[in-house]
């Protein structure tokens, strides 16, 4: 490591670095004494220096090195972890309680599958008050299609509030409960709408959001729809793409740890030639593949909608029905015992 | 590197005097003289009025540094190196350790390549599981796409009796560490180096560092990698370099994975990041999972000491001790 690094005044880290001591090693193994004479500053300062460069080189005993978190811990925050629900309990079920947070989970199917419809579901559903189960978070909502509506987005809130108010109904009658202090209304005032109408737009907003994110510390959930769809058009350069594409999937992922927030990207699907074939895949080729923590696919089977996880670290692979109501997300009203194992 | 001052208490040849001309032509350090062109520099030395002092200090330095330089080791002493301090590892899959002869062996890079969804992930935290438990070292796990997963993890733990006691102890061997661009993961690196150095010094012999995971290196190297500058390939090949040296100097075993792109018309794949990279990893292996059933083949790409083509099929079971889930 450069001595650079240190937060050090220019002047201070100028005398270091013409003095000779450019590395961070080459500073940790002198006395304060002998680098004060070197470097021609007061013994004061240069115990600072050491001070400073042994804080940055050696950390504290319990991990090797800064920022590294043992796997005991880890356990225990993943439990911790909060879920969003999908309102369909045969998909949460499959999803080990719903999208997880600090993950990315990537969504994906044909149209008219109901990406869309998932998408404001879990943008409303991320409100419900921590009294109902919920995780009482914003939304953000990136729209690349112009396929959000509104008055959906509102239909699904007020079904929302319904069932809440429907729950504690029943509550009372037993307990003594909280009363539903959520309306429609509000829950559309906690969605963050953001427009984008070109790729290059997508990317400053996602650079921007971390900034954003700083400031509404209440957001849980990102949701994109879609991420494919100003990258597969106006790209000559595949090549790029894939740079491009890339970095943005890191850029997700850090804010998915950083503020403990899920991210949900939806992309469309393209075929891709197997084994003699043409089958359907989600979009934006191999490399995309890796970039999120969760991938789920949305397909048809006869008339019936399913879900199925791709790819998960930690869940086995499943699939489960569901069906899109008015009333927003729901189970598949023919079965609830079509949760299938695979 | 040192700065020349410091070699003044044992040799007193390299003094204020000799210091002075020397960073008059920009040589601080240890490393600035070995850089500097040495004829020059005693050319320029006969000039002064006190050369025969100052070539004698140029002589003292070059003898140091020639004593410094590593010593060469004849075969048997490889040998010797070898089965002492570089023994494989378990990769907690037993069809998987016969193809490798025992496992992932400790001062080596082994590549993990396979398309998404093959159980590359599977592959590291059984591993990190299996090291941890059976080989009493710690492990390090370098994370770029959140799927690190403390829950699975404990799940590949086998252990019978006392199973909270063991898992705790298991788990708390592991650490994790998030990095989501390159630069970072130099910064990593540098300090696990800097850390490990300060424990071999203080003689910390307690679970000891052997294995260190990185899933997954491609992710971190796609977006640097192309276009028209070289830049982007000598970060690859500079972390390619750190990592196999670290794996020399302290005797651990690296995990890398990378993944798959598509090579031609003909829906074949090949392992990303291109051909400059395909010479750095000792050993490669190639996941693949067969969509129908849950069954994994593991093939050898590339080895050191063995014949390449060989393959193994395995059953990563994504549902291992379903209990916990």
């Amino acid at each position: 490591m450069e001595t650079s690094r240190l937060p050090l005044s220019s002047s201070i880290r100028g005398k270091l670095i013409s003095a000779g001591y450019t590395s961070l090693s080459s500073i940790s193994s002198v006395s304060s004494t002998d680098l004060a004479r070197d470097v021609n500053i007061t013994e004061s300062e240069a115990f600072e220096i050491l001070k400073m460069a042994n804080q940055v080189t050696c950390s504290g005993s319990s991990s090797l090195i800064n920022g590294a978190k043992n796997a005991w811990d880890m356990l225990n925050e993943e439990e911790a972890l909060p879920h969003i629900t999908t309102s369909c309990s045969d998909l949460d079920k499959i999803l080990g309680g719903g999208i997880s947070c600090s993950d990315v989970t990537e969504i994906g199917g044909v149209p008219g599958i109901g990406k869309t419809q998932i998408g404001i579901q879990l943008s409303v559903n991320v409100q419900i008050p921590r009294e109902f189960g919920g995780l009482g978070g914003k939304a953000i909502y990136i729209d690349t299609e112009g396929s959000f509506m509104v008055e959906r987005a509102l239909q699904i809130a007020e079904a929302c509030v319904e069932d809440m108010e429907e729950y504690t109904g029943y509550m009372h009658k037993h307990f003594k409960a909280s009363q539903v202090q959520m309306k429609p209304k509000d829950i559309l005032e906690n969605i963050f709408y953001f427009r984008v109408c070109s790729y290059t737009e997508q990317i400053a907003l996602v650079n921007h959001l971390d900034k954003f994110i700083s400031e509404n510390k209440d957001v849980k959930v990102v949701i994109v729809d879609s991420i494919t769809f100003h990258f597969r058009q106006d790209f000559d350069d595949l090549a790029q793409r894939t740079r491009v594409l890339s970095e943005m999937a890191l850029k997700f992922m850090k804010l998915a740890k950083k503020f403990s927030l899920a991210v949900v990207l939806l992309n469309q699907v393209t075929t891709k030639y197997t084994e003699g074939s043409f089958q359907l895949a989600l979009a934006l080729g191999d490399s995309w593949s890796h970039s999120c923590t969760n991938r789920v696919i949305l397909y048809w089977n006869g008339d019936e909608r399913y879900a199925y996880i791709d790819k998960s670290p930690s869940l086995p692979s499943a699939s489960a029905s569901y069906t899109v109501t008015s009333r927003g997300l729901r189970n598949s009203s023919s079965s609830s015992k079509r949760v299938k194992m695979m | 590197m040192a700065p020349l001052k410091h070699l003044e208490m044992e040799n007193p040849i390299i003094d204020a005097c000799f210091r002075d001309f020397c960073s008059s032509h920009g040589i601080l350090t240890v490393e600035d003289f070995l850089l500097h062109d040495i004829y020059e520099l005693a050319a320029l030395a006969e000039r002064q009025e006190n050369a025969d002092r100052l070539k004698e200090g140029i002589t003292v330095m070059l003898s140091l540094i020639e004593v410094k330089c590593r010593p060469w080791l004849n075969g048997m002493e490889l040998l010797e190196d070898m089965q002492r301090s570089k023994h494989t590892l378990s990769s907690g899959d037993k069809e998987t350790d016969s193809l490798l002869q025992g496992g992932l062996r400790e001062g080596q890079l082994t590549e993990l390549v396979g398309p998404s969804s093959s159980g590359k992930t599977q592959f590291c935290m059984q591993a990190a599981a299996s090291v941890a438990e059976k080989q009493d070292g710690s492990v390090f796990y370098i994370d770029t796409g959140n799927s690190f997963s403390a829950r699975r993890i404990a799940q590949f733990i086998c252990g019978s009796s006392d199973a909270a006691a063991l898992r705790k102890r298991v788990l708390s061997r592991i650490s994790c560490h998030t990095v989501y661009d390159i630069y970072t993961m130099f910064d990593t690196l540098q300090g696990l180096e800097v850390a490990l150095r300060s424990q071999v010094q203080k003689n910390v012999n307690e679970y000891r560092l052997r294995l260190l995971i990185v899933d997954s290196i491609s992710s971190l190297i796609t977006p640097i990698l192309g276009g028209s500058g070289s830049q982007g390939r000598a970060l690859m090949v500079a972390l390619g370099y750190l990592l196999k040296k670290l794996a020399h100097e302290h005797n651990i075993a690296i995990l890398v994975t990378n993944h798959t792109v598509g090579a031609g018309e003909s829906g074949k794949t090949k392992p990303a990041l291109g051909e400059t990279w395909k010479s750095i990893p000792h050993v490669r292996l190639m996941l693949s999972r067969d969509n129908r059933n849950s069954n994994c083949t593991i093939s050898i790409l590339k080895h050191t000491s063995m014949p390449s083509g060989q393959t193994v099929k395995t059953t990563m079971t994504r549902n291992d001790n379903q209990q916990y889930l």
